[in-house]
């Protein structure tokens, strides 16, 4: 059998060559400890790494949020000063969206889609590792403004030009926030394009087999249009915050209004990538949804196709919409009608998926655990979110709500309602999975429906807000505006919201070291990742996998004796072809992120000895991370030791 | 190799490790230029935009280009091209000889193309009053055709480095000994690179402003006797370093990594192409 | 009780939950403001209200019917019992496409309900109407950090150009108005709620959004797009004047300033100057009494007050002169020659200060011109940006220093001064 062979160690035999290696590509080879973490390879550690810090962000957002919520609960407050009420909606954004949600679903991809597709690891593992050290670097640099005087960015999080240009951002001498955000972002971009170009060629070429493309599981689907878009996308910001950076320190005029640049060319850039953008947010959202639905309906997704074929069409159109962001920037009746028409269009692949979701619902039998409850709260407030969406569709309509808080009302409600809500179901959906124990069912509940409440009492009132007025990003209001009780409610819900999220983490740290322990497989999964021990071990896959179905766990559990044959067979071929081939640890991938964070902070203050100093221990290291190769030991699972480390790392 | 693949030829069109057969590395480089298309395609739009709405002292484009310079280096570009995709069909018959020739030829192209911007963008400044910071032209032009520029000098970067691995001797492995050597060789290749160009533009600016004879020719030899004699000893080094060496590891089953090089080399070739199509030639329209 | 009452008491309890979820906030006035979107008082912003109801009952039904089902799955197929938890697994069917297909198609025909009235709407509110062209009325409003210009291209004055004054926008009634947008430095967006839907001020673009007030009347209005520091304070009116109003309103802004006749030098100032009580920064600067009735306080303003103390407008008018606000501010007639600031000719007549962040009462005025920074953090008087204002930047080390100050006693001439100027 063809498939059979299709391992992933053919013709990686290694050298017995261990003694001439020099010191500087020694492997490293600790699996526990500080080193291990610091130079790991294995996507569920990586994976791992980047939820910890993305949940450690969205804590550090949702504090600015708190601060911000104070702030407007009353008029005329001086909570904060207008200067660091501009950095706070800047940085809040900024921090949820590239360092908290984003990294959060990078968490689950690097994690999850692996296992999802029975892969031991992502294409290219020091790549991954690299991936999260240069997301690391990133945000340490937006971040750094808090600690020195220039302060944070306070631009917006879509920077619009010319408020980003030195003449508008530079009262103070040396205000480099405005730079600590344009390096940031780059360096983020960098992250993003490399992770996501590490999946892309995991998911196309790393799959078990028989795991056919119309059997991956659609959290894995989502991960590769999420992918797709990451990579295309990505680019037009990048390629903006190149010309802002050159404006700002080369002179040059992209968006330098006294030179004949057009600042409106600023908004259509950050669009083009900032719609496909909401997309990369949502879409894997949508994915967990689909993986947890099914799983507590105890039935397969309803429509797994359309599901994923509209999953690829809001991918698709999502690049055709940008413009709707900019419904008031006077683009003309011929272009806004257009826009406006893609985006009531792009409403119809995303209508279709609250159908299937309802559908899968339909005669199964609901197991009401808290990821089901955080997963139907998904659907409810992403069906709002995406009503509200509509109502901006309607460009005159929008005329009205653009900039208000109406608009803030909506992306909350997709972006919390949606994405946080789904994410927060992911953890504990696989928290048994990463940690073997499982969550508290009163607790887990519990911390659902005060989210819930405080989510809802903090950002339905926003809608009448806006309708009634109040522009989004103003640091104080007066009182006879009509607005003091909606923002009262607002910041209360805010708060109830903060307990809500405080419960969710306390229980999760608690489920941690005490939890009950949950056992193999506890919610009756149906995809590949519930077949492995929980914690999984480092080799993922005892056995390669051989997939036959859709839900290629639930076949299993279903087709047992034919599976036992299957996998006693396999065993002896995988030991036949030298044991598992697990990549080796390596230092270069975290040196070489390390070499742009040192290069940016130096760019940043304008010390450009310094800045070239980074550019080199980038390249340098780079070079020796090519020069060590991609190295590796093997796996003998069912026998007690891996092959001696001291041999790993030749290269084949 | 490895023992598995066994005494067979190898399928340089199919990895049997991988689901689809495309080796990862082969997938991932088709990846990354989808993902740099992007990256072109916004400088691109962002230059033809402001073509098209030129602000108040745009500087008169067609005045400022000279297509004779920019064909020869596009054609230039397009011969380096060829020599890529000989190198890369020489390594998957396995002729190492071959793949290093043709690897020198294509760096050395590549050179010449990168000369030819320098000498271009040098131009523009001082005889057009082009500069980065004086027109939107200026601004937009010299980004994308700079980064443009940056591609190409990481490409030479890369070929620099697959050329020197091309000399790695068989069980050296990682070892010391092979790393300082082809350290020292990357540093004399890019002091040999610095130099070679420093003096073929200092004698075409020299040959510019006083004709090209061989007065002008003896006298910049004079005038620039330490640089030239510099540059013809790293010439000598670079020949020792090139010196036939003992049995190699480089060969057939790298056959990947020089595709993989190719692939982006051919990629920043046809970039060019459009650059040299909507940039220059569309204003001659 | 009953156990079939159960269910129904709860239904009812829900019901009467949702209910009051819906009615709290409109009885709570959520929906009522200056700036209220649902309160229209022209045909462009009911035009954008209309479409905005589209949508809202195209959605609202669609919601009905898809709630309505989530409920009722999530309801019915609930496991209630262990029992049920482990029972054997329900039918594993994979969909169906006659289903899916069919809801796509009632989805385009929704969205087809909206996209109809939002064509419609978009050509409507783009532009004047053909046969309105005619009556057209032309401004320019021109954005500045953190305040409006307005320019009256139809009212030339002799000598001088056009009509020119801030933050109180002043139009005909009836008549449809186009406001041409442009700015100076960052974009802007020029939003007044009752009237019409924003549209943004952007460098190097000429944009123009049109609007009509259908009656006379005060509204409010906002710039809607983050433009740096004191984005938030910067706002300014919209005052529509029936057509003899708006003449005499826009023959009095031609005239000259006016000029109270300086008393015989040495005459003492005979007002008793006020202390007031320091403000805390960011405090409200309106009155339930202005806002009463808005256009009655208005047009209040546009006449001279009777207790004017003429020696201490004098001074007044000295300090502005001393203090380097004419470097910045015209006074059209007197000394100010200034164009980077608000132009304040007329000044005394308008309603609001500040860009109509606080109205325009001695006590806001004066607190205005001591502590500017207080009132509007980052203040372009305050820093200063084409000439020093009441900080100038040490060229050696970068830091802001103090230029000059305006004390208690000076406030009150220069309040004086500018109160005077009708």
């Amino acid at each position: 059998m063809e498939a059979t062979v299709k391992t992933d160690f053919i013709g990686k035999e290694e050298h017995p060559t261990a003694d001439k290696r020099t010191w500087i590509f020694t492997r490293p080879t600790a699996k526990t400890g500080i080193v291990s973490w610091l130079t790991t390879v294995d996507h569920k550690r990586i994976g791992m790494l980047y939820g910890i810090s993305a949940l450690f962000f969205f804590l550090v957002g949702g504090f600015e949020a708190l601060l911000i919520r104070i702030q407007l609960a009353v008029p005329n407050n001086t909570f904060l000063s207008a200067q660091l009420y501009n950095e706070m909606f800047t940085m809040h954004a900024t921090t949820m969206i590239f360092l908290a949600v984003m990294p959060l679903s990078a968490a689950f991809f690097n994690y999850m889609m692996p296992l999802q597709i029975g892969a031991r690891d992502v294409a290219f593992p020091r790549l991954n590792g690299f991936a999260f050290w240069v997301f690391l670097a990133g945000a340490i640099i937006l971040n750094v403004g808090w600690f020195v005087k220039s302060g944070a960015p306070d631009i917006g999080w879509f920077g619009y030009a010319p408020l980003t240009s030195t003449a508008y951002s530079n009262q103070f001498a040396g205000d480099m926030s405005t730079d600590l955000w344009i390096i940031g972002l780059q360096i983020l971009g960098v992250s993003s394009i490399v992770g996501s170009l590490n999946f892309i060629v995991t998911i196309i070429n790393m799959r078990a087999p028989g795991m056919t493309m119309m059997r991956l599981p659609v959290f894995t689907w989502m991960t590769l249009f999420t992918a797709f878009l990451i990579i295309l996308s990505f680019p037009a910001i990048t390629i903006a915050l190149v010309e802002l950076m050159m404006d700002r320190n080369f002179s040059t005029n992209f968006f330098e209004v006294s030179g004949g640049g057009l600042p409106v060319l600023w908004q259509h850039l950050f669009w083009v990538f900032g719609h496909p953008e909401v997309y990369i947010l949502i879409l894997p959202a949508m994915g967990i949804i689909s993986e947890i639905l099914p799983t507590f309906s105890r039935k397969p997704l309803f429509g797994y196709p359309i599901v994923v074929f509209s999953g690829a069409t809001i991918g698709f159109l999502g690049f055709g919409v940008w413009s709707h962001h900019m419904f008031t920037t006077g683009m003309g009746t011929i272009a806004t009608a257009a826009f406006a028409l893609a985006t009531m269009a792009i409403a119809v692949p995303t209508g279709v998926k609250i159908f299937n979701w309802i559908g899968t619902l339909w005669g199964g039998h609901l197991m009401m655990r808290t990821p089901m409850l955080f997963a139907l709260g998904f659907v409810w407030m992403f069906m709002f979110g995406g009503f509200s969406g509509i109502m901006h569709a309607a460009a005159p309509a929008d005329a009205q709500q653009q900039d208000s808080y109406f608009v803030v009302a909506h992306f909350h409600y997709v972006l919390i309602g949606g994405s946080i809500f789904a994410l927060l179901a992911g953890i504990h959906y696989w928290f048994p999975l990463i940690f073997g124990r499982k969550v508290s069912e009163f607790w887990g509940k519990l911390s659902f429906w005060v989210i819930f409440v405080g989510f809802n009492v903090t950002f339905f009132p926003m809608h009448f807000l806006g309708l009634n007025g109040m522009p989004r990003r103003t640091f104080t209001y007066d009182g006879n505006m009509g607005w003091n009780s909606a923002n009262m409610v607002a910041t209360v819900g805010a708060l109830v919201l903060g307990v809500g999220m405080f419960i969710y983490f306390a229980v999760m740290v608690y489920t941690y070291f005490r939890g009950e322990k949950s056992g193999r497989d506890p919610w009756d999964g149906r995809t590949l990742e519930w077949s492995i021990p929980h914690p999984p071990p480092e080799h993922n896959f005892d056995v390669t996998p051989n997939v036959h179905a859709r839900d290629a766990f639930w076949y299993e559990k279903h087709h047992q004796a034919e599976i036992a044959r299957e996998k006693a067979e396999q065993a002896k071929q995988d030991e036949a072809h030298g044991g598992i081939h697990m990549p080796s640890q390596s230092w270069f991938p975290i040196i070489t992120a390390a070499g742009m964070l040192t290069g940016a902070l130096f760019f940043t203050n304008h010390i450009m000895i310094g800045a070239i100093a980074g550019l080199a221990i980038v390249f340098v290291s780079a070079w020796l991370w090519s020069l060590e190769g991609p190295g590796g030991y093997h796996l003998h699972p069912g026998q007690d030791h891996p092959d001696d480390h001291s041999k790993s790392g030749a290269k084949h | 190799m490895s023992s598995h693949a066994g005494a067979g030829a190898i399928d340089h069109h199919h990895d049997p490790s991988t689901t689809t057969g495309i080796p990862n590395k082969k997938l991932f480089m088709w990846a990354f230029l989808a993902s740099d298309c992007m990256f072109f395609g916004v400088l691109i739009s962002t230059h033809l935009i402001y073509r098209l709405h030129p602000p108040a002292g745009t500087p008169d484009v067609k005045e400022v280009f000279s297509l004779e310079l920019t064909s020869f280096s596009t054609f230039i570009l397009l011969m380096s091209s060829l020599l890529m995709a000989l190198a890369v069909n020489a390594i998957q018959k396995g002729n190492v000889k071959t793949t290093r020739t043709t690897l020198l030829g294509t760096i050395f192209f590549g050179l010449i193309f990168l000369g030819c911007q320098v000498y271009e963008f040098n131009h523009f400044v001082h005889a057009y009053d082009v500069t980065l910071s004086n027109s939107v032209f200026g601004s937009t032009f010299y980004v994308l055709t700079g980064t443009h520029g940056c591609h190409v000098a990481i490409g030479v970067l890369w070929l620099v480095l697959m050329y020197i691995r091309t000399f790695k001797p068989v069980h050296a492995d990682s070892g010391q000994p092979w790393l300082i050597k082809s350290t020292a060789h990357l540093l004399v290749f890019t002091v040999s690179i610095v130099l070679t160009m420093y003096v073929l533009l200092g004698y075409v600016h020299v040959a510019e402003v006083d004709g090209l004879n061989f007065g002008t020719l003896g006298s910049f030899i004079g005038s620039q006797f330490l640089v030239i004699g510099a540059t013809l000893v790293t010439y000598g080094i670079l020949r020792w370093f090139a010196r036939p060496p003992a049995q190699v590891e480089f060969g057939e089953q790298n056959a990947m990594d020089v595709e993989g090089m190719g692939l982006y080399w051919h990629f920043v070739d046809i970039v060019w192409i459009v650059i040299f199509t909507v940039v220059y030639l569309l204003e001659f329209i | 009780m009953s156990h079939s009452d159960r269910p129904f008491t709860k239904i009812h309890r829900i019901a009467a939950t949702l209910l009051a979820a819906i009615l709290v906030p409109l009885l709570g006035g959520w929906t009522q403001g200056p700036q209220s979107t649902f309160d229209t008082k022209g045909p462009v912003a009911l035009s954008q209200l209309n479409l905005f109801y589209v949508t809202l009952w195209v959605t609202g039904i669609i919601f009905v019917l898809v709630a309505g089902v989530l409920t009722y799955a999530t309801l019915k197929f609930k496991a209630r019992t262990s029992a049920d938890e482990h029972a054997e697994p329900p039918a594993q069917s994979h969909g169906n496409p006659l289903i899916e297909l069919s809801l796509i198609a009632a989805s385009v025909l929704a969205l087809v309900v909206i996209a109809i009235p939002t064509l419609k709407a978009i050509w409507y509110t783009h532009d004047i109407p053909e046969d309105q062209q005619h009556l057209a009325y032309e401004v320019t409003a021109t954005g500045y950090q953190w305040w409006f210009k307005f320019d009256y291209p139809a009212e030339q004055i002799d000598g001088v150009g056009t009509l020119s004054t801030a933050n109180e926008l002043v139009i005909p009634a009836g008549r449809p108005v186009r406001v041409n947008l442009r700015t100076v430095d960052v974009i802007h967006s020029f939003w007044v709620p009752k009237l019409a839907g924003k549209v943004d001020m952007i460098p190097n673009r000429g944009n123009f959004l049109w609007l009509q007030a259908d009656e006379p009347g005060y509204f409010w209005g906002q710039c809607a797009e983050f433009c740096g520091e004191s984005h938030a304070v910067m706002r300014f009116r919209v005052i529509a004047l029936g057509e003899e109003d708006f003449a005499n309103w826009v023959a009095a802004q031609k005239a000259a300033a006016r000029t109270v006749d300086a008393p015989p030098p040495g005459t003492p100032i005979g007002t008793q100057l006020v202390s007031y009580e320091p403000m805390r920064p960011n405090a409200p600067g309106w009155t339930p009494e202005f806002d009463a009735d808005p256009l009655a306080s208005w047009t209040q303003l546009q006449e001279p007050a009777d207790n004017e103390d003429a020696a201490l407008i004098a001074r007044g008018r000295q300090h502005f002169q001393e203090k380097a606000c004419i470097t910045c501010h015209t006074v059209r007639g007197h000394e100010g020659v200034g164009i980077t600031g608000p132009e304040l000719t007329h000044f005394g007549s308008r309603s609001t200060l500040a860009a109509g962040l606080l109205e325009n009462t001695p006590r806001n005025l004066h607190r205005w011109l001591t502590a500017p920074n207080e009132v509007k953090p980052g203040n372009l008087m305050w820093f200063g940006r084409a000439m020093p204002g009441y900080m100038v930047r040490n060229a050696e080390t970068g830091e802001w220093e103090q230029n000059f100050t305006v004390n208690d006693e000076e406030g009150h001439a220069l309040v004086a001064y500018l109160n005077s100027l009708k």
